[in-house]
């Protein structure tokens, strides 16, 4: 049987609906990203007043927040659209309609895009309006920036739906919680050299650490260093390889021992 | 058989060292509604869920539609409709948008979807719940419109999990008018699990018991009770209820 473009679009419709109907889940559109450039912008912009030479601060820390949000935008959409089917008791609904794991994978991912599209149009508009920093200035070089933190939202994403068809609802807080650990970790504002040492080492196989190294690059007027880039896709397939086989692995396992009665 | 719905043979499920399903054999006739009956514990769940691709079996095959799963799950469930009185429709959603969503599921779209979700509201006479939101409706209103969820597209079997569960005897008695009706018209088998058990009598041209993961009678209501040496399938549910608090 082949792939149902309407059963997609169907879990894509069902999650806007959410979304509307949620008003709370707008936070996550609106404040948050709002909150972070105000913060990370006036960080910035008061440090490069304090020091005329770290003028470079400021786009360093907007960029920095503003492509973390590429990564938490996705992420969130993806894993909070299955949480809804959790929290409403509706996993057991879905899955007995003929509907397959990969459409439902398809039609979150999708969401996530469409979702990030409207959180990173805040984020954009907020570092404009208020510090005069406008994220196309990285160029071009955005396209394949942004798709290593895509990938990796994605396989991240399916690492915690994973979780969270083996150990229940309790995994929820890996949600947001893995985000902050890969935030410190991949250098979001500043280069790795700058983590501590024992820390680095897993600082530099970490696929967004290169993604992020590389926008420092552009913006410091440097061509992209697409060295950066390639080992930043290549983390970013081997963490979705991994994640796509993990999440395989925890679906059958929720079939075997029955988990889905946990969720009705 | 061109008219067998769902064949299950030799499910097994054991869940730990608890075996909750122990060899169960079961079929459904196009048309025909039967009970799927047993005290609690007995694997009546754990066997409908397994019919429905959500519980992978131990052993044992499942066809529906002339689909085996779990390969075919997806062209299986185009055959299948699934509601239980524990699960409502998705809360922050009104009745048509959440009927609008299983309806794109099950591979209804635009006008198709619309005029299916009318009928349906309209078959079982819940036309007015169509734009309350899902949260606000009581019990008895959230069983319907799961069932009217659960025959949007028409499905040959029709699997309700415990569908009057909780339910006042008025609105149960709409549910089960309802389900008799759609049976009827639409020509739809059922396969339904119930602790009620003059609701089984009344609904179903045959009763399975299950007690211990085990099939332990099959026929319909009156030949079960007979056999059984009760006057009602009350009389044998309460025994098989004792026989599993004494052990066996």
């Amino acid at each position: 049987m082949s792939l149902s473009w309407l059963r997609i679009r169907t879990v894509v419709r069902r999650n806007f609906v959410v979304l509307w109907r949620s008003p709370h889940r707008w936070f996550d559109l609106t404040v948050w990203p709002l909150v972070d450039v105000v913060v990370w912008g006036a960080l910035g912009a008061f440090v490069a007043q304090e020091n005329d030479a770290s003028r470079a601060g400021t786009p360093y820390l907007l960029a920095g927040i503003m492509l973390f949000h590429v990564l938490y935008q996705s992420q969130i959409a993806i894993t909070t659209g299955f949480m809804e089917e959790t929290w409403t008791r509706n996993l057991l609904n879905i899955m007995t309609t003929p509907l397959r794991e990969v459409e439902y994978a398809i039609g979150l991912g999708l969401y996530g895009l469409a979702k990030l599209g409207l959180g990173m149009t805040a984020v954009v508009i907020t570092a404009l309006v208020f510090f005069g920093f406008n994220l196309a200035q990285v160029g071009w070089a955005l396209v394949p920036i942004a798709l290593v933190l895509l990938i990796v939202a994605w396989a991240g994403s399916q690492f915690v739906i994973g979780l969270m068809l083996r150990f229940g609802q309790s995994a929820e807080i890996l949600a947001w919680g893995v985000l902050f650990v890969i935030m410190a970790l991949s250098g979001v504002f500043n280069p790795v050299e700058a983590i501590p040492g024992p820390l680095q080492p897993i600082a530099r196989v970490l696929p967004t650490t290169h993604a992020f190294a590389a926008a420092r690059t552009v913006l410091d007027g440097e061509p992209l260093p697409w060295g950066e880039i390639a080992a930043g896709l290549a983390g970013a397939a081997v963490a979705a390889a991994a994640g796509l086989a993990y999440v395989v692995r925890m679906l059958a396992v929720f079939r075997r021992r029955g988990y889905v009665t946990r969720f009705s | 058989m061109a008219d067998v719905v769902l064949e299950a043979t030799g499910l097994v499920k054991s869940f730990g060292p608890v075996r909750a399903v122990d060899g169960v054999d079961l079929s459904v006739r196009a048309g025909e509604r039967v009970g799927l009956l047993g005290p609690n514990g007995a694997g009546k769940t754990t066997t409908l869920l397994m019919l429905l691709g959500a519980i992978t079996p131990d052993a044992g095959t499942i066809e529906i539609g002339g689909h085996r799963l779990p390969r075919q799950r997806s062209a299986a469930m185009c055959h299948v409709g699934f509601a239980a009185g524990y699960l409502p429709l998705p809360d922050r959603l009104k009745v048509r948008e959440a009927l609008s969503v299983f309806a794109g599921l099950y591979g209804l779209d635009g006008g198709a979807a619309r005029a299916a979700i009318a009928d349906a509201l309209e078959r079982f006479r819940i036309t007015r719940l169509a734009d309350r939101p899902c949260e606000q409706l009581s019990s008895g209103q959230r069983t319907l419109v799961g069932i009217v969820k659960a025959v949007l597209h028409r499905p040959r079997l029709l699997v309700l999990d415990e569908p009057t569960a909780s339910l006042d005897p008025d609105v149960a008695y709409r549910v089960r008018q309802g389900l008799l009706e759609e049976t009827a018209t639409a020509g739809t088998a059922l396969l339904v699990t119930s602790h009620n058990m003059v609701e089984a009598e009344r609904l179903c041209q045959r009763v399975v018991f299950i007690s211990a993961g085990r099939v332990v009678a099959d026929g319909g209501p009156a030949e079960v009770a007979e056999r059984f040496g009760h006057g009602d399938l009350e009389g044998v549910f309460l025994e098989l209820a004792g026989t599993l608090e004494d052990g066996r």
